[in-house]
């Protein structure tokens, strides 16, 4: 099981600001269609973190129980 | 890692009790403020009266520790402090505070509009304006 966390208009999408998933697979790629299918993050123009890191959404490789994966919409601080 | 957030608008006291922290600071020769100020923007007619901002802390600390380091090997600065509000903030409130410091001005200037551009662009800060009539809508920097 993955922890997600969500943040700004994706908790509102989500519903939630955090979920525990279950992939088939626990890579990263795996974990962007699932979130494709969930919420259709193609549209929000999301990005994906994990431990704190920006990933590309093209990118692959396998993900720990316990990385820190977080969805993040456009920023808009300042 | 340094204080980044704070829990409502920056005061203006808080921003004069930096500059006074500096005083003591005698190899110092010029500072750079840079205020960022929510704007009471008019969307469809409807006019903007706070910003709630909400962030992704860990990872916005980890940024700002990073930018900050760049911002140094990139800058010959004496001293440099970078705050955000978090929460809402009014209309008219500061939100957001870059104060940089060094021996001579031109490096400030060049490190105040780098590190905002940088925060802007980078950090995890998420804010949605909200409307008189309490609906609102996500903020996105342009």
């Amino acid at each position: 099981m993955l922890t997600i966390k969500y943040f700004g208009m994706m908790a509102e999408v989500a519903g939630c600001d955090e979920e525990r998933l279950a992939l088939n697979e626990t890579n990263f790629s795996n974990l962007i269609l699932v979130l494709h299918e969930k919420y259709n993050i193609q549209k929000l123009a999301v990005q994906v973190a994990v431990n704190r890191k920006i990933r590309k959404q093209c990118e692959n490789f396998r993900l720990k129980d316990n990385d820190e994966i977080a969805v993040l919409p456009p920023f808009s601080g300042g | 890692m340094k204080k980044v957030f704070i829990e409502g608008a920056i005061q203006p006291g808080f921003v004069a009790q930096a500059i006074a922290k500096h005083q003591s600071k005698k190899n110092i020769g010029a500072h750079n403020i840079f205020l960022g100020q929510i704007r009471a923007d008019e969307v469809d007619g409807k006019e903007v009266t706070a910003i709630t901002y909400s962030a992704y802390e860990e990872m916005a600390r980890e940024k700002m520790h990073e930018i900050r380091e760049d911002a140094f090997t990139k800058f010959n600065l004496t001293c440099m402090h970078i705050y955000h509000s978090l929460g809402e903030i009014k209309a008219g409130e500061v939100c957001f505070f870059v104060f940089v410091s060094s021996k001579r001005r031109k490096e400030v200037y060049e490190a105040t509009e780098y590190l905002v551009n940088r925060v802007k662009s980078e950090v995890p800060i998420f804010g949605k304006e909200v409307f008189a009539s309490k609906e609102f809508q996500w903020k996105v920097n342009t």
